[in-house]
């Protein structure tokens, strides 16, 4: 559901949560983002900073300068100020990432879990099952067959989530109860109808399928995509995952180690949620590819 | 420079109010886990308040003074001494050139600071010298204190022989219980009635599996009104699973039915829900409580929350020191 | 002389590495605690036999300044 009007909610007493909705809806990222953006760019000394997930931001705010009600009341008028998300167009970098699907390294991970937490299914082939697929070939092909939107950063620094932008890769999935306590660095997982990749080797709770060789991390800024900060993504950029072997996956990492390992970006397109709405109308959603 | 000779359980730089501004790249603030004894320390050497010092965790380090200085340790009472001598806490002192600082094994509270005047020297990173060492970024090198590094000082001159009013430092628990604030919200409407009184009326005994990234509490069940059920699929399919959101600095993050409040070096968004989020000015409580103690909640206001912050801000003043 | 060697740190006693009746020397590791997913060994200030164990390789939760073991 899209709200009529933002729900505010308090977070101790600094913080403000605004949710725009309850689905995973690409408008309400848009929102999220364009109200981040309009907060940034009104310098208002009030708010410190601010956090777009995908339905909500998270405010964080002065309570020497501002109270909650008075904040609420200047958000509500930058909302509406922002307009129809359908007008939106933005610049969208593509990144295509080699990524080894039912990987041994997640595999590993899943199976230490079993033994150390509590037994688990291994993760591709319990997503299949749960999205009634016929197993995790086809999972495969279903979540590696789209491009994904970035719709935030957060959870670890740098960790990307992102929504598949084609509604026929569309998969839910539980997360883990309890958490993992870590989880290989690179890996490709997915919780609720997000997915993720994890920059280092963190505890998680989503189910994980893949690996990717790819750094999105880099506090030493070896690759020319990190020049500007050590977090290789915005919010507004795609991934698309493309399948590979477990050899492809070591040369990679190879290269990568060496230093010679070029980033393969796509950086000439705009994001148009007008001509995305549009395509959206001419599949057929239901259907698996 | 201060030579490190001991390096302590965790010990490690960091400034206030930690890494700001980076909360949508997912950085943590960082910082130090009990601010009230960190700015105190920072003040009774003449430091601005913020200024980088060392936060000692459960055992403090062992450091040797290449140059003189004036210090202060405030906060958990790790006993320590000079060149073997018992020094006070919560006062300035001199250290002479050459002269080494032991701090030992936590007798109460859990967290020590040691501040020293002109402040701690190390290039701030992303605008801050606080140390969050699981991404190994900023401090020293990126990480905890590790024995024969040396951390660079801003020397300046400090006034030996002031101290802290005993009225105006944060009193510890003497009985492994803890009063903790909370502010109900952003997911407490998650949460149904019965539920919300078990949480502010039970026992929460803080986890041994408790670290600066979050602090896990045992205690009964949590149960749900209709929107932990009634909710698209999107969102997962535990009743405190939800589309992922930014957490709140001290929320209480509900994993499944495990509650874990979110701290100073903990994930800034995830699929979790948050029923209550501790304020900034009950932090100190947390930093300062060890794994076995038990913590009971109570419910206040925002306008609540936000007048405890500032009465502990006024605390942390020139005004509090003789 | 004989040595009581108390728990340094609140936490889980990860591993006992002695029993009654094994002889030790100053610097042998007796027993590992862990706090914050960081080990904490304890060791023995003197030589001697160990005559009591008072810890247990599991056990959760444990305060500091307790007797864990005595050496005599």
């Amino acid at each position: 559901m899209i709200y009529e009007k933002p729900v505010f909610k308090p977070g101790g007493d600094r913080y403000m949560l605004i949710e725009l909705g309850d689905e995973l809806n690409l408008a309400l990222n848009f929102t999220a983002n364009g109200l981040a953006d309009a907060i940034t760019q009104s310098r208002m000394k009030a708010v410190v900073e601010s956090a777009p997930c995908f339905a909500s931001l998270l405010v964080h705010y002065d309570p020497d300068l501002i109270g909650f009600a008075d904040l609420k009341r200047e958000m509500l008028t930058m909302i509406d100020a922002l307009g129809p998300s359908d007008d939106i167009e933005l610049p969208s970098r593509l990144f295509y990432f080699p990524t080894c699907y039912l990987d041994p390294w997640t595999k590993a991970c899943v199976e230490d879990y079993s033994a150390k937490i509590t037994p688990k299914t291994w993760d591709p082939a319990y997503v299949a099952e749960i999205n009634g697929l016929s197993g995790p070939a086809q999972f495969v092909r279903v979540h590696s067959g789209t491009e994904y939107w970035v719709a935030s950063l957060g959870f670890w620094p740098g960790l990307p989530f992102l929504m598949p932008l084609d509604p026929r890769s569309r998969l839910t999935a539980p997360k883990y109860n309890p958490p993992r306590t870590w989880t290989p660095q690179g890996t490709v997982g997915m919780g609720g109808a997000a997915s993720a990749i994890y920059p280092v080797a963190t505890p998680g709770g989503y189910q994980i399928f893949a690996r990717t060789p790819v750094p999105i991390w880099d506090t030493e800024r070896r690759f020319p995509e990190f020049e500007r900060s050590i977090c290789l993504f915005k919010p507004g950029d795609r991934i698309k995952f493309v399948p590979c072997s477990v050899e492809e996956f070591n040369e990679v990492e190879a290269e990568v180690a060496a230093g010679t390992y070029v980033y393969n970006v796509v950086g000439y397109q705009k994001f148009s949620v007008r001509q995305y709405k549009d395509w959206l109308a001419t599949i057929d959603a239901g259907k698996r590819l | 420079m201060i030579d490190v000779i001991i390096a302590g359980l965790e010990t490690s730089v960091q400034d206030y109010p930690g890494r700001i501004g980076f909360w949508n790249q997912g950085f943590p603030p960082s910082g130090p886990f009990d601010s009230w004894s960190f700015r105190l320390a920072n003040l009774l050497v003449g430091n601005a308040v913020g200024a980088a010092g060392l936060e000692c965790q459960y055992m403090g380090p062992t450091l040797r003074f290449a140059e003189a200085a004036v210090i202060a340790v405030t906060g958990a009472d790790m006993t320590p001494t000079l060149d073997g001598t018992p020094v006070p806490l919560w006062q300035s002192i001199p250290v002479t050139a050459g002269q080494v600082l032991k701090m030992g094994p936590a007798k109460s509270g859990t967290r020590a600071y040691v501040a020293i005047a002109g402040g701690i020297d190390t290039a701030p990173w992303l605008g801050s010298r606080s140390t969050f060492h699981k991404a190994g970024v900023g401090g020293l090198s990126g990480s905890a204190l590790k024995k024969d590094s040396r951390i660079p000082v801003a020397y300046t001159a400090g006034t030996p022989g002031r101290s802290v009013k005993p009225e105006c430092r944060p009193a510890f628990s003497t009985t492994k219980q803890w009063q903790i604030e909370v502010v109900p919200g952003p997911d407490d409407d998650w949460i149904d009635a019965a539920g919300q009184e078990r949480f502010l009326t039970s026992d929460w005994k803080l986890s041994g599996k408790s670290d600066r990234t979050g602090f896990r509490l045992d205690g009964p069940q949590w149960t749900f009104t209709s929107k932990a059920y009634d909710k698209r699929p999107e969102n997962g399919s535990e009743p405190s699973n939800i589309i992922d959101h930014g957490y709140p600095l001290g929320a209480i993050n509900l994993a499944g039915q495990t509650p874990i409040i979110l701290v100073s070096d903990g994930p800034s968004m995830g699929g979790f829900i948050n029923p209550y989020t501790v304020p900034s000015a009950a932090f100190w409580k947390l930093g300062q409580s060890r794994p076995g103690d038990i913590y009971r909640f109570k419910a206040v206001s925002v306008d609540e929350a936000q007048a405890l912050r500032r009465q502990q801000d006024a605390l942390c003043s020139e005004a509090s020191i003789v | 002389m004989s040595e009581r060697v108390e728990t340094q740190v609140p936490g889980n006693m990860w591993k006992v590495l002695v029993k009654a009746g094994d002889i030790v020397k100053a610097g042998d590791t007796l027993f590992i605690m862990e706090v914050m997913k960081t080990e904490v060994p304890h060791v023995a200030g003197i030589d001697g036999t160990v005559t009591d164990v008072r810890i247990t390789e599991g056990e959760e939760g444990l305060e500091a300044g307790i007797v864990a073991v005595v050496i005599a």
